[in-house]
């Protein structure tokens, strides 16, 4: 075996070179420290094969071959793939998902670089997903020497190593069914031992491997591709690879994992097998049955051809290839050929009859044959059955109406659309397709415009109200929701939730112009009658010290200038979101609640934990705050607030009791006139039973009242009703719902749309304090650390952990006591948070089912495919080492990728990386995952850290939490930008 | 005497020398950021007496006595209405419409006492601070943002000086520079691992058409080119720590306390003298030899390609018209109460003005422009310069004298 070059590594190992010299990443050299100085590359199990392949190697490469792991990649081709990919919250292709192809390929969070020509991830669980890149180790020479092999990379798999992969995953349960998988039987399954006496023997490759390019002792020099030849004769074959580089993947009818999952790829593989080897006995086969012509003639493609009718990359061990039926292709394989039939068949494309499987399979050992059957068994149109649509609801969530007041424009989250209704009548007339998950729409003041922001998308889309089409895409900031004009319509405001900023797009050339600091996800926006000042409500709490209550802020802005003018603090309040001015621009109201986190949650049944109310911002600044629950029933998840035209009233949506709140102002301000200033300020914002004094009445609404207008005319509000795919229509004069415009979802509720209702109902929870979506607002998290058990205030406060694509997470909690969602949603969510009944079976399937919808968002650091920077780069490399600065190595259970490995960065087991606070019941905590941890400050189980940075700066002095002391700061820096593209 | 001319091109051809003064000739191509022929003054009159430059005769002064929270100014920034002034136990602002003064120290949510640096970013008005053993901040609505060492991915905490980049905010600590991208929320450090950086303490930081200039200690200055991502040095040829040995050859000095960057002239302040360069020649400013009062450099402002005015230990050093090296001193008499103003051309004294005021005091650390106004930070509070009249260059001397305190 020769020693692996390319110029693909050496172009790779320059990188890296340039990359220790730039960022400083340490290297560890061999000498003394037993780790390799040159970064391994990925070869490719072809590589592997030319010498574990034959008989004197056990067949090992046949044993993969037959193997599951060997079609891994390919499966997720299937409907079961894809479901499970649903289930799990994956929005894209399963073949092109980080997170599935950690487990179903090798070298899949690799770069480019980092792989060898040779290498193909089509390959699925190669050698070297078990035993490490192969470039350092993968030669003869080392190989021999076991333990200079183990100094240059090889790795030899554990139980620990196999569990990372193979551990019950509720996605796959949910799709497959079944959980089960014992380690023991599945290493013998797939062990593969050299058989005794031959251990150490130089082998000698018979068979062609493409990465070496040739075509076998004697070979001639390959001809370029695509070569053409009159002479079918003289076709050379190109070998199943160059098929596979086009038809695959969706657009091809996955013709090329349809092709790796079947039998005819394992064809070869089975001459190895026992059962290869007993039926060639019968046969009349002595030797090495990989070895005969009689065998391979049916089991593999090309066998018994000249060498010089093989084309580099050629690969006979591929088995029944697709050029056994279609003929060699080095003359037909161009896709520009390949797109003209009549071409590609005077180039030697063969276009078989079920007639021509004959030849091998008639009366096969003995076999009879179906024709026909196999015929539809093999068969692969490149165009697939269309698959059944899943039902897709509306989910409007924020709504405005037209200066004209015409027409209503519904942002429509689950339809990635906008409709647009006649107000009137309440007619759908249009549905505008926008792009990525519509959170909220606002008008140009002159009506040509509407604003519509994308959260998926990070984008604000531009629909021209005439043709009703998105005519500009712009780009924002991290999950854009809240948007709105100035006055004038000169400057478009997008509050960006996730990168907590403000994006100013210039109206004129529709593009940003500056991008302002908000506070921590900013949410809605509202501006005042004069024109002169914008407020936006910040949804989560700003970073406050730890185990101290929350502080919120209403960042108001100069709509003139475009710049940020005042932040208002408010004290105590998180989760603020809807906010309205007052026509008299002497106040606005904003929707809040206030959440006692120290307080542990089964205080519930006292009525404390989380109380909502409305905040009430003069325009000195100052803050009141008033609570809009009563004793008996809370008003949970205000979500939004419009005023009446004439300032009678202002109505506040309750997403978590479907009701709409009618509060009459001049009672509020009479109210907050008759209290002292210390009532409004430590007697008021807490007092439960005081909205009795200004909320005149409730409306009850369908499922999830989200976004509330009033029409300026003050005859009708309209309610978004979220869950219901509805609008609820209020007639302000008689404060009754006297409508319900349909915008036209699914009637039927599946299993998840019934657990997302369940999700955001508080109906689970005593006096309906708060529901799900309280604290997990749309599947995230509220910021917040929590005391949740009765073991005194304030005691093992517990950080609040995200939603998003948690389903193979498990287990649950961050000491890891819950082993699944249902017992997590279950038994005790009734305990420890809710304190009434707890759901049924059936409720909590619903809700189990919907959580594990939840996606997780595209990485903003690193999209599908892309490069890392170089900076990521460097991360990388200090993820993945193994020895510190000073060449030491660093112990195996102290290394990032340890207990944070691909692809969900976490073994999801519990460790005591030196956390533990004297709060704290134990010093052993849930490995979190790492995907998106960008979005979800603050860190470590109790929150304590801020930022990423403070892991380890301040929480991680004696390197228990990984070793990174001995970093230097450019490095720390690195790791980080790594860990953003995780 | 030095007199430019321009070209039909645009570009200056021709110098005169006088004095040992040597201008520029054009050659953009010289070096990427700065390009020569902009060394023409505004109103340089055509023959004869090349006339008199603008001076400030009339001053205020701004003291711990009307509102400041410490005498000693290290940083001056004006921004619209707003005079922002760091000091070494907090931060002020001025309006300058209300003439009131807010300050912030610690107890009022700033992040650190000792203000160092400051810059405003352009289009949305957000202060940036750095602060001496502080780290950075971000100043917005009222609200302190604080970056530091352990919470963020900022070198250092000691800043020197703070500058915007687009949406960049680079630091000059005492450890190398910091480069924070306000949008993707990365750091970058630049160090002698990846810059030319020979020494990492980092004093002045500028921004200003596509380049950052560095002033580092003992490393000159370095210049990065945004779009491109390359760095530039410019050190001192002779290599002689003690002398200039070879003048106009390049930086007067490696330890560099200042920079400034205007019309594609870099201006640059040392602890051993002070220089300027139009892409292709280097001119060195020393105390010997011309108005300014000192070669001990704390910091530069440039106003254009002919103007800067240098912030020393003996007082305020404006070179009024680089292309006549006509200087105007500003220094304060403590014990008179009284101010001073000296013309200069070269070593020839023109004109002494007594002033009821000038600057607080001659140790200047920070200078920044406002219009026709100068704002000067110092160890005894901070001097505003009121500029009625200001005219760029000089004028005859006639039409100058007409002006009176």
């Amino acid at each position: 075996m020769q020693r692996r070059s390319s110029s693909r590594m050496g172009v790779g190992l320059v990188m890296l070179g340039l990359a220790w010299l730039a960022g400083g990443v340490a290297v560890a050299w061999a000498s003394g420290t037993g780790v390799s100085d040159r970064h391994p590359v990925y070869v490719g199990v072809s590589v592997c094969a030319g010498c574990h392949g034959d008989q004197k190697a056990g067949h090992q490469f046949s044993k993969w071959r037959v193997s599951k792991h060997a079609a891994a990649y390919a499966a997720l081709w299937s409907p079961q793939a894809k479901a499970i990919a649903r289930v799990s919250g994956i929005p894209e292709e399963p073949q092109k998902s980080r997170m599935c192809l950690g487990c179903h390929a090798t070298a899949a969070d690799a770069e480019g670089w980092e792989r060898e020509e040779g290498f193909r991830i089509g390959d699925g669980v190669q050698c070297e997903r078990c035993h490490g890149a192969g470039s350092e180790y993968g030669t003869a020479e080392v190989m021999r020497d076991r333990e200079r092999a183990l100094r240059a990379g090889l790795m030899m798999p554990d139980e620990r190593a196999c569990m990372l992969c193979h551990n019950v995953k509720g996605s796959h349960v949910a799709v497959l069914g079944s959980a089960d998988f014992a380690y023991a039987p599945a290493v013998e399954k797939i062990a593969h031992p050299v058989p005794a006496g031959t251990r150490g023997q130089a082998v000698s490759p018979r068979h062609p491997t493409p990465a070496r390019g040739g075509a076998g002792s004697g070979a001639d020099p390959p001809g370029g591709a695509g070569t053409a030849s009159n002479s079918v004769d003289e076709q050379r074959y190109t070998g199943v690879a160059v098929c596979g580089g086009c038809h695959d993947g969706p657009q091809m009818g996955y013709q090329f994992s349809r092709w790796r999952v079947s039998r005819h790829a394992r064809a070869f593989a089975v001459l190895g097998t026992a059962a290869g080897c007993e039926m060639a006995r019968r046969e009349g086969v002595s030797g090495d049955p990989q070895n005969e012509t009689k065998c391979l003639r049916c089991h593999a493609t090309a066998a018994g051809e000249d060498g010089r009718r093989l084309e580099k990359g050629f690969c006979v061990r591929e088995g029944v290839q697709c050029e056994s039926c279609h003929g060699a292709g080095s003359a037909y394989w161009p896709e520009a050929i390949m797109r003209d039939r009549q071409a590609a068949r005077r180039s030697g494309l063969v276009l078989p009859t079920p007639e021509s499987c004959r030849a091998c399979h008639e009366n096969a050992h003995g076999k009879a044959f179906d024709a026909a059957a196999a015929w539809v068994m093999i068969a692969h149109p490149t165009r697939l059955p269309q698959a059944k649509a899943g039902l897709r609801y509306r989910t409007p969530v924020n709504l405005a109406l037209s200066p004209d007041g015409r027409e209503l424009y519904v942002a429509c989250e689950a339809a990635d659309a906008v409709l647009v209704v006649d107000a009137a009548t309440g007619a759908v007339l249009a549905e505008v397709a926008t792009g990525g998950q519509p959170m909220d729409v606002a008008f140009h003041p002159d009506g040509t415009r509407a604003y519509v922001t994308l959260r998926l998308d990070d984008t604000l889309a531009v629909i021209d109200t005439r043709s009703r089409a998105v005519t500009r895409v712009v780009a924002v900031g991290d999950e854009p929701h809240g948007v709105l004009t100035d006055a004038a319509g000169n400057s478009v405001y997008v509050l960006n939730t996730w990168s907590d900023t403000i994006s100013v797009i210039d109206a004129g050339v529709q593009r940003e112009a500056k991008r302002l600091a908000a506070s921590r996800s900013p949410w809605s926006l509202a501006l005042s009658p004069d024109g002169k000042v914008l407020a936006a409500t910040n949804a989560l709490s700003r970073f406050v010290p730890f185990r101290a209550p929350p502080v919120s802020e209403i960042t108001l802005l100069d709509a003139e200038r475009g710049t940020v003018q005042a932040r208002v603090a408010v004290p105590g309040a998180n989760l603020m979101q809807g906010i309205a001015w007052h026509p008299s621009g002497d106040f606005a109201l904003v929707t809040l609640n206030r959440t006692k986190s120290l307080v542990p949650m089964t205080r519930l049944v006292q009525g404390w934990t989380i109380t909502n109310g409305l905040g009430i911002l003069w325009r000195d600044g100052r803050v009141d705050q008033v609570l809009l629950d009563e004793p008996d029933q809370s008003f949970p998840d205000a979500a939004d607030v419009a005023c009446t035209p004439d300032g009678r009233y202002a109505l506040v949506t309750s997403s978590g009791s479907d009701r709409v709140a009618v509060v009459d102002v001049a009672k509020l301000l009479e109210l907050l006139q008759r209290a002292t200033p210390a009532e409004r300020e430590h007697v008021l914002p807490n007092h439960m039973g005081k909205a009795t004094e200004f909320v005149v009445k409730h409306i009850p609404t369908p499922a999830s009242p989200r976004g509330i207008i009033c029409a300026p005319d003050g005859k009708r509000a309209y309610v978004a009703n979220a869950l219901d795919d509805s609008l609820t229509v209020i007639d302000l004069g008689r404060l009754e719902a006297v409508g319900r415009i349909d915008l036209g979802g699914p009637r039927e509720i599946t299993k998840v749309r019934y657990g997302e209702r369940l999700f955001h109902s508080a109906d689970i929870t005593f006096r309906r304090q708060f529901s799900c979506h309280s604290c997990h607002p749309d599947g995230h998290v509220d910021g917040v650390t929590y005391d949740i058990e009765p073991d005194g205030i304030g005691v093992s406060p517990v950080d609040n952990r995200t939603l998003r694509g948690i389903l193979d997470t498990a287990p649950f909690k961050w000491e890891g006591t819950n082993p699944s969602l249902q017992r997590q949603c279950g038994a005790r969510l009734a305990v420890f948070f809710t304190r009434i009944d707890p759901f049924t079976p059936e409720e909590l399937a619903a809700v189990d089912a919907y959580i594990c919808t939840i996606p997780r968002p595209p990485n903003r650091y690193r999209a599908v495919g892309a490069e890392l920077t170089p900076a990521q780069r460097r991360g990388k490399l200090l993820f993945e080492r193994e020895a510190g600065n000073d060449g030491r190595l660093i112990p195996v259970e102290n290394r990032c990728a340890t207990c944070h490995p691909v692809p969900l960065y976490t073994d999801r087991t519990q460790r005591d990386v030196g956390t533990r606070m004297w709060l704290d019941r134990t010093g052993k905590f849930d490995v979190p995952h790492l995907n998106n941890i960008y979005d979800s400050a603050p860190y470590l189980h109790n929150g304590i850290a801020e930022t990423l940075e403070e892991i380890w700066t301040r929480f991680n002095p004696h390197d228990t939490h990984g070793v990174t002391n001995d970093m230097t700061k450019d490095q720390l820096n690195d790791l980080i930008e790594y860990l953003k593209t995780l | 005497m030095l007199r430019a001319t321009q070209a039909g091109s645009g570009l200056v051809v021709s110098v005169l020398l006088l004095s040992g003064v040597v201008a520029s000739a054009a050659d953009p191509a010289a070096t990427p950021g700065i390009s020569a022929g902009q060394t023409a003054p505004a109103a340089t009159p055509a023959t004869g007496d090349p006339g008199l430059p603008f001076v400030y005769r009339r001053w205020e002064q701004f003291t711990t006595a009307t509102g400041l929270p410490n005498d000693h100014v290290f940083a001056v920034r004006v921004h619209g209405d707003s005079v922002w002034i760091g000091t070494e136990d907090g931060l002020a602002c001025l309006d300058k419409k209300s003439r009131k003064i807010k300050a912030w120290r610690e107890q009022d949510g700033l992040p650190w006492r000792v203000i160092s640096g400051i810059d405003v970013h352009p289009r949305t008005g957000e202060v940036w601070l750095g602060m001496f053993g502080g780290g950075l901040a971000r100043f917005s609505g009222g609200r302190f943002d604080h970056w530091h060492q352990l919470n963020s991915g900022l070198v250092n905490d000691v800043v020197y000086g703070v500058a915007v980049e687009n949406d960049n905010i680079w630091a000059a600590t005492t450890a190398g520079a910091s480069r924070y991208n306000t949008v993707t929320g990365e750091w970058s450090i630049f160090t002698e691992k990846n810059a030319p950086m020979e020494e990492i303490w980092n004093y002045g930081v500028c921004y200003a058409d596509g380049y950052v200039y560095l002033g580092v200690w003992g490393s000159g200055v370095l210049e990065y080119d945004v779009q491109r991502g390359t760095w530039k040095d410019y050190l001192d040829p002779d290599g002689e720590m003690e002398i200039d040995l070879y003048r106009d050859d390049g930086i007067v000095h490696v330890i560099t306390t200042g920079v400034s960057y205007i019309e594609k002239t870099l201006w640059v302040s040392t602890y051993f003298g002070a220089c300027r360069y139009d892409g292709r020649h280097w001119r060195g400013f020393f105390s010997h030899e011309c108005g300014v009062p000192s070669d001990f450099h704390n910091a530069v402002r440039a106003r254009s390609a002919n103007e800067a005015w240098y912030a020393t230990d003996k007082g305020l050093g404006a070179l009024a018209d680089f292309a006549t090296d006509t200087w105007v001193t500003y220094t304060s008499d403590h014990t008179a109460m009284k101010g001073k103003a000296v013309v200069k051309r070269g070593k020839q004294l023109l004109k002494e003005i007594e002033m009821p005021l000038s600057l607080p005091h001659d140790y200047a650390l920070a200078v920044d422009f406002d219009g026709p106004d100068v704002w000067v930070g110092t160890s005894k509070g901070v001097g505003h310069a009121i500029g009625d009249g200001y005219y760029r260059g000089l004028r005859a001397a006639g039409a100058e004298a007409e002006r009176g305190p």
